[in-house]
């Protein structure tokens, strides 16, 4: 009889792994601590910072006060040992830039599309020319604004602590000067638990 | 009654590892390895993959990841390695004494060892982030490239943590040193540097560093591979040639034991060849009989047999001067290591095994028909289960190459074809710019891939 016990114990162990999965909407400004690794809520953390910082620096609102700089805006170098999409990270934070009203932007991922429409429209004779688009109309960017986002990663038994850096800065780009730079620090530590699943 | 519940619960702990659990692992991978050296390698790719979803997922996508890098597909190389790469952090997650571990365990006093869930040594941990990395570096995803070297790094640094309070070797290594001395009396001791540490990864993460720009990185990846493996030629010369670029405090003493940095001709570019060789050796059991309480029982231990003897060096031709190539790590000996730093654990396990299995034994049989010497059924029925199931776990990363050896050459530009015992590939090197070419031999034939980077 005792083994029947243990078997039971163990059959009633193992059924325990399956339970059941659900699907629910949550909020997506919510802190997600899922894991360690880069996420949504560490996006948001540096978008805001970043923005809140560049508008309220007072060399840019003195910039800023009389006309709409035009921006184009480099990728964040992913300087960390993860596969993060750092075009997001550039996305967010143009896009609330844009949205503050005091910047335009030069879109600088969508050059080819914008070539290949141009010559279609005054190349390839389906256009009417006079409505065609003429090469060499664009206007230049004044400024560019570009970061890196490091990482430095420790485990020591049981804890994992993950350390992200994310500076950016933008430059003059006539004179070479930097305008304006900060940096965004995050901490996050991992400790595993000793029972479980 | 009772033996068939015990006999159908060992079953159904060992459903989800039924691969190896009846079937020695290497047998089932040797069809595998046939195919890599014939003319379809990817082949056995499906079968692979199906086990993905199994309890040894991550071995298999280890398996299937390098079966399909060998054959040349680096995009599914890439998401069947990302899956293996997966399954180590869901390792990682998970809480130091969890249910599904303890279930595991208990099969494993039932059956045997091979029904816990494969979790592969050190150094094949690093080497999935390394060939990681060549994954994304031939697709030329080149940020890529550089999160799995950064990735392996960090592995690295943790296998380096782990041996630094026992071996002085490794010690050195923390501080930057390339100590000959050190790994000598290391190999007369039969403790070489080498043998638990892998020098052949940090050789490519550092390559990787150096051509995708970070040369401060690569110098700090080839000490310490230089320290694990010295008398490596080309990687002596890679040390003095950065500690020379890059003005390092470390160069007077490189170029007097090394010889000056040689450096390119303006019209020059750069071959680097990485050539692995043979297949990583088999685990084999060692299978012991014996009574206990007159019933038979069986042991049943993994380990390496023989002597593997030296791979020799590969002589290249067709490029400006023939070149011979240099070995930078022994996987063989990784293994080795590996599976000895294992066996207090295994040994263990083992024991437990076999009193288990013994009281099981003693638990069905009955006294009165043993004293009447009468045919007891179950009492055989539970000794024949005994030994079929016990199996030595032979289950490693066979796919893994035996031997990873090195070249380097700076020669003007232009064509030229390349060529190691009868196989050729043609490279084509630009000035100031570096050809890596990646070969896998496999036995009967040499699979090249190259790529050009403008440093």
């Amino acid at each position: 009889m005792k083994h029947f016990k243990l078997i039971f114990i163990l059959a009633a162990s193992l059924g325990l792994g399956a339970c059941q999965s659900k699907v629910e909407y949550g909020d997506a400004t919510e802190v997600e601590t899922v894991n360690e690794n880069f996420g949504s809520t560490d996006l948001q953390a540096i978008t805001s910072k970043m923005v809140d910082s560049m508008l309220t620096f007072p060399p840019v609102v003195a910039i800023t006060a009389k006309e709409r700089p035009i921006i184009f805006v480099d990728k964040i170098k992913n300087k960390t040992s993860e596969h993060i999409d750092t075009e997001s990270v550039t996305d967010s934070i143009s896009n609330k830039l844009l949205r503050s009203g005091k910047f335009r932007f030069i879109d600088m991922t969508k050059v080819d599309t914008v070539r290949k429409q141009l010559d279609y429209q005054n190349n390839s004779g389906m256009v009417d020319p006079s409505t065609a688009i003429q090469f060499g109309r664009q206007i230049g960017a004044q400024y560019m604004l570009y970061g890196n986002l490091s990482s430095i990663v420790k485990q020591e038994g049981s804890t994992k602590d993950v350390y992200y850096k994310v500076t950016m800065r933008l430059m003059d780009l006539q004179t070479g000067l930097i305008e304006w730079s900060d940096e965004k620090e995050i901490r996050k530590t991992k400790s595993k638990s000793f029972l479980g699943m | 009654m009772r033996h068939i519940a015990l006999l159908t619960l060992a079953f159904s702990l060992g459903g989800c590892a039924m691969g190896s659990l009846f079937i020695s692992y290497p047998s089932q991978m040797a069809p595998v390895k046939q195919a890599l050296s014939s003319q379809t390698p990817l082949a056995p790719l499906g079968d692979l993959a199906k086990e993905i979803d199994s309890q040894d997922g991550l071995l298999y996508a280890q398996e299937a990841g390098r079966v399909a890098q060998v054959g040349g597909d680096f995009s599914a190389s890439k998401s069947y390695y990302q899956a293996a790469i997966a399954a180590y952090n869901r390792f990682d997650d998970k809480a130091t004494v969890s249910v599904s571990g303890i279930g595991a365990s208990a099969g494993s006093l039932v059956l045997n060892d091979n029904v816990i869930p494969y979790r592969g040594p050190g150094f094949e941990r690093v080497m999935l982030h390394q060939y990681q990395a060549l994954n994304y570096l031939m697709q030329r995803e080149f940020d890529g490239a550089l999160v799995e070297v950064r990735r392996a790094n960090e592995l690295q640094d943790l296998e380096q943590k782990r041996y630094a309070k026992s071996k002085d070797s490794v010690k050195a290594m923390a501080n930057g040193t390339v100590d000959a001395e050190m790994d000598r009396l290391g190999r007369e001791a039969g403790s070489v540097t080498s043998s638990f540490m892998n020098a052949y990864s940090y050789y490519t993460t550092g390559l990787l560093h150096e051509l995708l720009g970070e040369e401060n990185d690569a110098y700090i990846d080839y000490r310490k591979a230089a320290q694990i493996f010295p008398g490596n030629p080309f990687l002596e010369q890679d040390l003095v040639r950065l500690a020379k670029k890059l003005a390092m405090p470390q160069y007077d003493e490189f170029k007097s034991r090394f010889g000056d940095a040689k450096l390119p001709e303006a019209n020059d570019g750069e071959v680097i060849l990485l050539l692995e060789r043979g297949f990583v050796p088999e685990k084999r059991a060692i299978t012991v009989p014996f009574t206990i309480h007159d019933n038979w029982q069986t042991v049943s231990l993994p380990t390496y047999g023989g002597s593997y003897g030296q791979l020799p060096p590969a002589t290249i031709s067709g490029l400006k001067t023939p070149l011979t190539t240099a070995t930078i790590a022994n996987i063989d000996a990784l293994a080795i290591t590996a599976l000895k730093e294992d066996l207090p654990m295994l040994l263990v396990r083992q024991a437990a095994r076999v009193y288990a299995k013994s009281e099981l034994t003693r638990s069905v049989e009955s006294q009165s028909k043993k004293q009447r010497n009468d045919f007891d059924g179950a009492a055989i029925a539970m000794q024949i289960f005994n030994v079929v199931s016990e199996q030595a776990d032979l289950r490693s990363w066979l796919t893994l190459p035996r031997q990873a050896q090195i070249a380097r050459q700076y020669l003007p530009q232009g064509e030229y074809r390349l060529s190691i015992g009868g196989q050729s590939h043609a490279v084509q090197v630009q000035a100031g710019a570096a050809t890596l070419v990646w070969g896998i031999d496999t036995g009967n034939n040499i699979r090249f891939y190259s790529i050009n980077i403008k440093k």
